[in-house]
């Protein structure tokens, strides 16, 4: 069923083939993101940076799990892990949590987990498995471009009616990201990107009312300052206000004095560029763009095609996590409600990021490893 | 082999598309962030200004900080107008969730004051949500700190100290001292308070006159606020500056005990330092509550007010404006003794004077002497002394009006007594020019002989007649009428006021006698022992009696209407060996000078020379 690596790879190997630049990396932007809930609460540990760190501890210990499992037992239960998700998702839309009319979370053991941030990857893993295993690698519409498409479609849909506009939208890019990589026609690409836009009117009757208003009012914020368009407008007033040097650790008026709506969470970005400015904000940027590259050299380094796929994937979602986020605090793009990993509040997508980088470090330690083309399970 | 050179040859090829797509969706990856960080720019560095101006317009709040009023003194250094500490709820609608069960709360914490809530709620939802609205106002300080201790019961609720206004020295002050109440409509526009909602002006008295420097300088504060509008922290703090505290030269003492000296009757009184210039007492009666203002009046308690034949909201001793009567008669002497008339020039009075008049039937207009049988032969000492007015017809007629008018207006008649009370009327001296001026009709004869005993269109009030008489009786030395303290002052213009010592010399022994021997119009109202005042009564009708009334008998003034009565006056000074004060006291229909007014000057003669004013004052900075 497997093929043989050509060394079993002892624990300390994996140890040691381990990049610990990008652990580097990541531990640096997650303190950063520790100063910045410091400063929300005021300068309360307890609050939130407790919690955040005790969160950060955990998505440790299951990076190293998912990092040091052996791959092939990743890629033989590919498939199964993201019909579990999926299953989880559906779940979810019987029993869970309501939280602000979105059923989001789900609980278990006193812990509320997120699914939908563990499908991002889920879907990642499907899609490497399948255009890893696909029997003729020769351009074919229905092979690579419908089923794709459809594993693709199937856990955006349930998110969506969640509802959850952003996690959807960033489940839907990743696996649009690895279709791409995949090397799809660009005929087919382009044809399936223009598919998707033409049944864009029938999901806008899917979403709720204020989704649709978020997406109005990103188009017109001054439509209702008060109302929707008031977290852009104070978004754009407190990163502005912050200007070069920014107004200093723990000094965002904006933010201190409660402006800034839900800063702990998705507009974390926006009081840490008002307290340090723009200098500040492009160092952040400059660390995740440093992080990326990292991860896409060590994505291309794998030889089996499972591995490319699934690193590659896992560095598009964490960009577009970046990307969306900032884009939507500073009015590029609308409030859609996605965090910025490892800087945002919230378990679930720190636990969800840190599963993500376990499984890019785990094709990386075991980048010679060849893997058969599998079957279902 | 063919399968593994196709295997070989295909993952060669998957790997280099692999490389390819990678390359481009990591370019535009790179492409992203340089948008993000473009974005930045534009935000952080190009538009960094305007966004700095809203982030400080979302934090800063200015608030105004109201200043204390300047504190009134008496003459003594005794407080008369002081703030005091006013405990205020307001209430803030957007910050509470249900405002209702806040003002329920609030009842049970306070139940003794009642709340009109469907007016408080009415008013509430009428509101923006931000404005603060009063809820209970004065209360007590016991109240105060039982809500402060239940604060956290009653969101959206605030307790605020602010000042109000007290008058300490009652109703014997109300007029001269004056109130304040919120600003009138066009007053917005130039009051240096407007901005402060709880602003209020001087509307009478002291605290119109001399409002702006009462006032004093609004503060302001900057204070940090957060999303909800809370006060968060003072960025910065320009104190309010209280308004200058003034010192009357009132004597508040004096003020009260010729306010009970008028006894509830409808009149005023004026007592003026003859040296200085300063009035000593301003007294108006009946008065009102000072301290009604500072709270809403009712209007029912305004119409009781208004509608008081008694009118006690006017200032009677400069705003009411009376005929002088025979208290002008020293003047008119004067007038006489300067155009030539003799001291020992005697007139025969037989009760009456007798004019031509053509317009009337018999042709003949009658002016009567107050007695009706007349006083025989006067001079001028003794028509003075008796006030008689057939001696003043005479000479009158023979020297004209327009040297009486010459001599009232040197001394002050005609003219505001002060500079600075809008209230304040300014009498009338009536000349051949004034006539023809105001009423457009020549001058008549008889209208000299009315003027004469200043009747007809003589008007004056009873700060004027103490001036007027004060400056006589100090040998014609002009002095500046005061009511504010002012050290820098120099009370003198040492400008003289042309006058004959020895036309004083008889005018004095005139009054003198007029109240100290025996058959003088204030003889009974004289004062045994060694200080003895002088003075001129005055009784001036206000309607005119017509010769069938007379034929019939004159009414006697206490079967008449009140309204129809004679308005008793008095003018006096004293010590007459060395004159201190002048005194003018007027009693409403009071029926005569020499039985209601006379009387009342003589207590308060009394009072002041048991009490020597001038050695008593204080400045206030040594209060």
């Amino acid at each position: 069923m497997f093929s043989q690596s050509k060394t079993e790879l002892t624990l300390f190997d994996k140890l040691r083939s381990i990049n610990y630049f990008l652990l580097f990396l990541i531990c640096t932007i997650f303190f950063i993101g520790t100063l910045a809930l410091y400063s929300i609460s005021n300068g309360n540990f307890s609050e939130w940076p407790i919690k955040h760190l005790q969160r950060f501890i955990l998505g440790l210990i299951i990076f190293f799990i998912v990092a040091l499992l052996d791959l092939k037992i990743i890629f033989r239960f590919a498939y199964l892990i993201f019909i579990a998700s999926i299953i989880a998702l559906i779940i979810l839309l019987i029993v869970g949590d309501e939280i602000n009319g979105a059923k989001r979370w789900i609980s278990f053991a006193g812990f509320s987990l997120q699914p939908s941030e563990f499908v991002k990857y889920t879907l990642i893993l499907a899609l490497a498995k399948y255009f890893h295993s696909m029997e003729d690698y020769h351009e074919n519409f229905i092979s690579k471009l419908i089923i794709p498409s459809l594993i693709v479609i199937i856990p955006v849909v349930f998110v969506v009616i969640q509802p959850d506009l952003g996690t959807a939208l960033v489940i839907f890019l990743g696996g649009v990201s690895v279709i791409w990589i995949s090397g799809l026609n660009y005929k087919y690409f382009i044809s399936g990107i223009l598919g998707f836009i033409l049944s864009l009117p029938i999901l806008w009757q899917y979403l709720k009312e204020y989704q649709k208003d978020r997406v109005f009012t990103f188009f017109n914020p001054e439509r209702d300052p008060l109302g929707n368009g008031y977290h852009i407008t104070q978004s754009k007033i407190a990163l502005g206000s912050g200007g070069i040097f920014g107004k200093g650790y723990m000094e965002g008026t904006q933010s201190h004095l409660n402006f800034l709506p839900e800063m702990q969470t998705d507009f974390i970005f926006t009081m840490f560029g008002e307290e340090f400015g723009f200098v500040g904000s492009i160092i952040l940027i400059l660390l995740y763009m440093a992080l990326i590259g990292i991860a896409i050299r060590m994505a291309l380094t794998s030889k089996s095609l499972f591995s490319k796929f699934l690193s590659l994937g896992v560095c598009s979602v964490f960009f577009i996590y970046v990307f969306v986020n900032i884009g939507m605090v500073t009015g590029l793009l609308p409030v859609v409600g996605v965090p910025l990993p490892f800087i945002s509040y919230g378990g679930s997508s720190m636990l969800a990021v840190m599963f993500g980088f376990g499984l890019l470090t785990n094709c990386y330690i075991n980048y010679n490893t060849t893997l058969t083309k599998g079957s279902f399970i | 082999m063919s399968e593994s050179n196709k295997f070989i040859f295909k993952k060669y090829d998957a790997d280099a598309s692999i490389n390819r797509r990678t390359a481009i969706i990591t370019i535009a990856k790179a492409g992203l962030f340089s948008i993000l960080g473009a974005r930045l720019a534009y935000l952080q560095i190009v538009d960094k200004d305007k966004y700095e101006i809203l982030s400080d317009n979302n934090r800063i709040t200015h608030r105004l900080l109201e200043p204390q009023r300047g504190i009134i003194y008496d003459l003594q250094g005794k407080p008369l107008a002081i703030n005091r500490q006013r405990y205020e709820v307001v209430i803030i609608r957007e910050e509470t969730l249900d405002y209702i069960k806040s003002i329920e709360n609030l009842k049970n914490i306070l139940p003794d004051v009642s709340i009109d809530t469907e007016k408080l709620y009415s008013e509430i939802k009428k509101t923006k949500k931000f404005i603060p609205i009063k809820v209970l106002d004065d209360l007590s300080w016991d109240q105060f700190s039982r809500l402060n201790a239940n604060i956290h019961k009653v969101d959206g609720l605030y307790p605020q100290i602010g000042f109000k206004r007290y008058y300490t020295s009652g109703q014997s002050h109300s007029h001269i001292i004056g109130y304040i109440a919120p600003l009138d409509k066009k007053e917005k526009d130039t009051n240096t308070l407007s901005d402060l909602s709880s602003a209020k002006s001087g509307k009478l008295g002291i605290e119109k006159a001399k409002d702006v420097s009462l006032r004093g300088k609004l503060g302001n504060k900057n204070i940090e606020v957060n999303a909800n509008g809370r006060e968060i922290r003072e960025l910065d703090r320009y104190e309010s500056i209280q308004g200058e505290n003034i010192q009357l030269t009132i004597d508040s003492d004096l003020q009260d005990y010729c306010y009970k000296s008028l006894n509830d009757q409808s009149g005023c009184v004026a007592v003026t330092n003859i040296k200085t210039g300063e009035f000593y007492a301003l007294v108006s009666s009946p008065s009102y509550d000072p301290n009604l203002f500072s709270k809403s009046i009712s209007s029912e308690k305004w119409n009781s007010l208004t509608d008081n034949i008694y009118k006690p909201l006017i200032n009677k001793s400069i705003s009411s404006q009376y005929p002088p009567g025979s208290t002008i008669k020293p003047f008119v002497a004067l007038a006489a003794l300067e155009n030539g008339v003799s001291e020992k020039r005697e007139v025969y009075c037989n009760g009456k004077h007798e004019i031509k008049d053509t317009s009337l039937e018999s042709g003949i207009k009658t002016f009567h002497c107050w007695k009706e049988e007349g006083h025989g032969n006067v001079n001028m000492n003794e028509a003075l002394k008796v006030s008689c007015d057939v001696y003043f017809y005479q000479v009158s007629r023979e020297i004209g009006i327009n040297k009486i008018a010459e001599v009232c207006k040197r001394f002050g008649f005609g003219q505001n007594v002060f500079d600075s009370f809008y209230e304040e009327k300014k009498g009338i001296v009536p000349s051949k020019n004034w006539k023809l001026e105001s009423i457009g009709t020549p001058w008549m004869v008889g209208e000299t002989l009315s003027a004469g005993i200043g009747q007809g269109y003589f008007l004056t009030t009873s700060a004027q007649l103490s001036l007027a008489l004060g400056q006589l009786i100090n040998g014609g030395e002009k002095i500046i009428p005061t009511i504010v303290m002012d050290k820098n002052k120099d009370f003198h213009k040492n400008q003289k006021i042309s006058l004959n010592p020895k036309h004083l010399a008889i005018i004095k022994r005139g009054l003198e006698d007029a109240t100290n021997t025996q058959g003088g119009t204030s003889f009974r109202s004289r004062i045994a022992g060694k200080l003895k005042m002088a003075g001129k009564t005055g009784t001036s009708q206000v309607r005119v009696i017509s010769s069938q009334e007379r034929e019939e008998g004159l009414k006697k003034n206490n079967e008449l209407p009140w309204k129809k009565r004679d308005h008793g006056l008095f003018i006096g000074y004293g010590p007459i060996n060395n004159p201190q004060y002048a005194v003018s006291v007027i009693i409403e229909h009071g029926g005569s000078g020499s039985g209601a007014a006379a009387p009342v000057a003589s207590k308060i003669f009394k009072y002041l020379f048991d009490n020597n004013l001038n050695l008593k004052s204080k400045s206030i900075s040594n209060v």
